[in-house]
């Protein structure tokens, strides 16, 4: 299984550009401001890791020439808002794949804490209802866009971001969809700071637009990375050598200890923009794009979660020269036979 | 193998309020045992409505945190053992649908009961544990989420994958159960699926999983077969389903199956109890199936286990299973006036019946507009 990626979208403090997230840090940043990006109407009963991700997938659907126009929305003469945005390609023909651990964690919270200390329902906000059901953020983006195909919210944990790009791939694979926007996004809060014990967690959202490379080719649509030869295994080492082949440069995991691929180009993508929890994987598919458009080679690694978590998984990424399927030169085997299932 | 000829089922396991086992299950619903009773984890007092389908497992003690961990975890070891697999399941794939995860322990944390970490809001952790799993995926896909962990696990089998495992779970939140409160003028006394009088739904508990695999086992004769799945979402309203897209979704699922709506025996209706998901769930399957459709019963057994949200489409397969193993049909209750939409639907109600079914439609609506169908052949 295999995809190619034709747009990026960022709502991250402190990079406007893929190019800069192997360059730049959050440090200092202001926050990002979704609505000074998609307007305010329409945000105010939103959970932030859902207004992150609205600003993101914008941008990558528009990046990918699937959409045009900001998405805003506009009051109409006293009827329902309108967005402002044309989907360019059928409805049913674009998936959804959210990631996201934390996204719906403190509007649970306040809804539990509240009931305990009132003894009762009676003070609770209705404003909640819709966030307490963690696929909000998936739901809330179709609905944004108009996006009719298939809709997943993986909250997989660490590896959360390489497995929604992974069923994004499954989904192309399977006929089920021609278009997969997929984003990964987690909100810094109060509670995430508590439950995790990460002062300053990542605050900000990533999104790709994946498709088969012949779909790409037919809409020419640009190719900014091909992806492909996903595992999923039990450790780091294992993931490390499952992935095989020599890369360029990898995306590691925040404890990867140095004698893991020494040598090689490596980036701790959290040492710039916080712990990501489930936003990473598509992070580090994001700056790999921007590792491309920077003139850098492939293949890529890209590698989530650490021994310490129940798994850790991985993708390889390769530059659009050598993103077309069967040129037998960049791409692993497992990228284009569909094999991942076993190996992983 | 493509999805017309099936998926082999080699193996299921579900929890639910009304039994531990597919067998219990089917064996209350078919005698018309509810699971309703006096919540038992939360104070009532706080409550309108102070009545759950929960599973009585806590000893009286107060909650406890990983209880939906704990059904999931009993389910699979069902599927597991009945699909004669090993316990240790390395690289498989196991699919976990669920809508609310292990929320219900991260308020227990909120609120200082008990300690939690962020590692056990996702199942993989508890899987690797308990069966050296490290090929799984938590999705929440609210109340379709099982039903849509099965048709990734179909296409991984379409991709070349032997064996899959998928599963769906939950555990009553108090954030639900308290917001839903707060939205009733009137708390519902019980489920009334497609009732006139209905009320809205209550929330049960549990989990279900099924063990699939690409290919048939000669000494294992398989359960049944999925023959095909359907996914999509409405991407209209997060609460307000869209009958045309649930009928999109009806279709695509019989067309996957190179099947008919007169092929269809049984209808295991999704049958939440509220307003808007019958009465789109009923204009939906008029539009498919007519609006007296002959061949085909109907039941909605959310009546007795409450809704069990990501578990929910998973246990309503494993019934439709036993449904047509045993060619008994169970009821439906609460179902007193049926409303004007399905007026002429065949559900069974008051008791179960007899019935000879080959082919069975399972349906699953979420939150967010997420719609999953299922089309599964019985053991033949």
């Amino acid at each position: 299984m295999s995809a190619v990626a034709t747009g990026v979208g960022l709502a991250v403090p402190g990079a406007p550009s893929a190019t800069d997230l192997t360059t730049r840090s959050a440090e200092g940043a202001a926050p990002f401001d979704p609505a000074a990006r998609i307007g305010k109407k329409g945000l105010r009963y939103l959970d932030q890791a859902t207004r992150l991700a609205l600003c993101a997938g914008r941008d990558a659907l528009n990046a990918a020439g699937l959409l045009t126009g900001d998405a805003r929305l506009t009051a109409t003469g006293g009827g329902a808002p309108v967005v402002d945005a044309e989907l360019l390609v059928p409805a049913e023909s674009v998936a959804v794949v959210v990631s996201s651990n934390f996204g719906n964690l403190d509007s649970v919270c306040e809804v539990a804490t509240t009931i305990g200390s009132d003894g009762g329902t009676r003070l609770l906000s209705p404003v909640y209802a819709p966030r307490l059901s963690s696929n909000v953020t998936a739901s809330e983006v179709a609905i944004r866009f108009g996006l009719r195909g298939p809709n997943l919210m993986m909250c997989n944990g660490p590896t959360s971001g390489l497995d929604a790009v992974h069923w994004a791939m499954v989904l192309l694979s399977g006929d089920r969809a021609r278009h997969v926007l997929v984003v990964g996004a987690e909100p810094a809060n109060d509670i995430v700071g508590r439950l995790t014990g990460h002062e300053y967690p990542f605050d900000g959202a990533a999104a790709l637009v994946l498709e088969s490379p012949g779909t790409a080719g037919e809409r020419g649509a640009p190719v900014l990375a091909g992806l492909g030869g996903y595992v999923r295994t039990g450790g780091l080492a294992d993931c490390v050598s499952a992935l095989g082949g020599a890369p360029r440069a990898w995306f590691a995991p925040h404890q990867a200890s140095a004698e893991v691929l020494p040598g090689v180009l490596r980036h701790r993508l959290e040492d710039r923009w916080g712990p990501a929890s489930g936003a990473l994987g598509v992070l580090q598919c994001a700056a790999a794009a921007g590792h491309f458009a920077d003139g850098g080679e492939g293949p890529v690694h890209a590698v989530a979660g650490t021994d310490a978590d129940d798994a850790v998984a991985g993708l390889v990424l390769t530059s659009p020269d050598g993103a077309t399927p069967r040129d037998g030169v960049t791409v692993p085997d497992a990228a284009v036979t569909g094999d991942e299932v076993s190996r992983a | 193998m493509s999805e017309h000829t099936g998926w082999p089922i080699a193996g299921t396991g579900a929890v639910a309020a009304i039994g531990r086992s597919p067998d219990e299950i089917f064996d209350s619903l078919c005698a018309g045992t509810s699971g309703l009773h006096p919540m038992r984890g939360f104070e009532r007092a706080y409550y309108t409505g102070d009545r759950l389908y929960e599973i009585d497992d806590r000893g009286g003690a107060g909650d406890v945190p990983g209880r939906a961990t704990g059904f999931l975890l009993a389910a699979i070891a069902q599927a597991l053992g009945e699909a004669g697999l090993d316990e240790r399941l390395g690289d498989i794939p196991v699919l976990v649908g669920t809508g609310l995860r292990e929320l219900r322990s991260v308020e227990l944390w909120a609120r200082g009961d008990a300690p939690y970490s962020a590692g056990r809001l996702h199942f993989g952790t508890a899987l690797r544990e308990r069966f050296g799993a490290t090929m799984t995926h938590t999705l929440s896909n609210a109340c379709s989420a099982s039903l849509y962990a099965l048709s990734m696990g179909t296409d991984l089998l379409a991709a070349g994958a032997e064996t899959v495992v998928v599963a769906g779970v939950d555990a009553v939140t108090e954030s639900m159960v308290g917001i839903a409160d707060r939205l009733q003028s009137v708390a519902p006394d019980t489920v009334r699926p497609f009732d006139r009088n209905r009320m809205g739904t209550i929330l049960g508990e549990g989990a279900s999983a099924l063990v699939l695999r690409r290919t048939d086992d000669p000494d294992r004769p398989a359960l049944g077969r999925v023959r095909g799945v359907a996914v999509n979402c409405d991407a209209h309203h997060t609460t307000a389903p869209d009958a045309g897209s649930i009928a999109a979704a009806i279709r695509e699922a019989h067309r996957r199956a190179g099947a008919t709506p007169q092929d269809i025996g049984l209808v295991m209706l999704h049958g939440t109890g509220t307003h808007a998901n019958d009465d789109a769930e009923a204009r939906a399957i008029r539009a498919v199936f007519g609006a007296a459709p002959e061949k085909t019963l109907m039941t909605a057994m959310k009546s007795m286990t409450g809704h069990t949200s990501g578990a929910s489409g998973l246990h309503s397969l494993i019934v439709a299973l036993r449904a047509m193993a045993d060619g008994l049909v169970p009821p439906t209750l609460g179902l007193d006036e049926p409303i004007e939409e399905a007026e002429e639907f065949r559900i069974v109600r008051e008791a179960a019946v007899p019935a000879d079914l080959a082919l069975a439609q399972v349906n699953a609506f979420g939150f967010g507009g997420v719609n999953a169908v299922a089309l599964v052949a019985g053991r033949r």
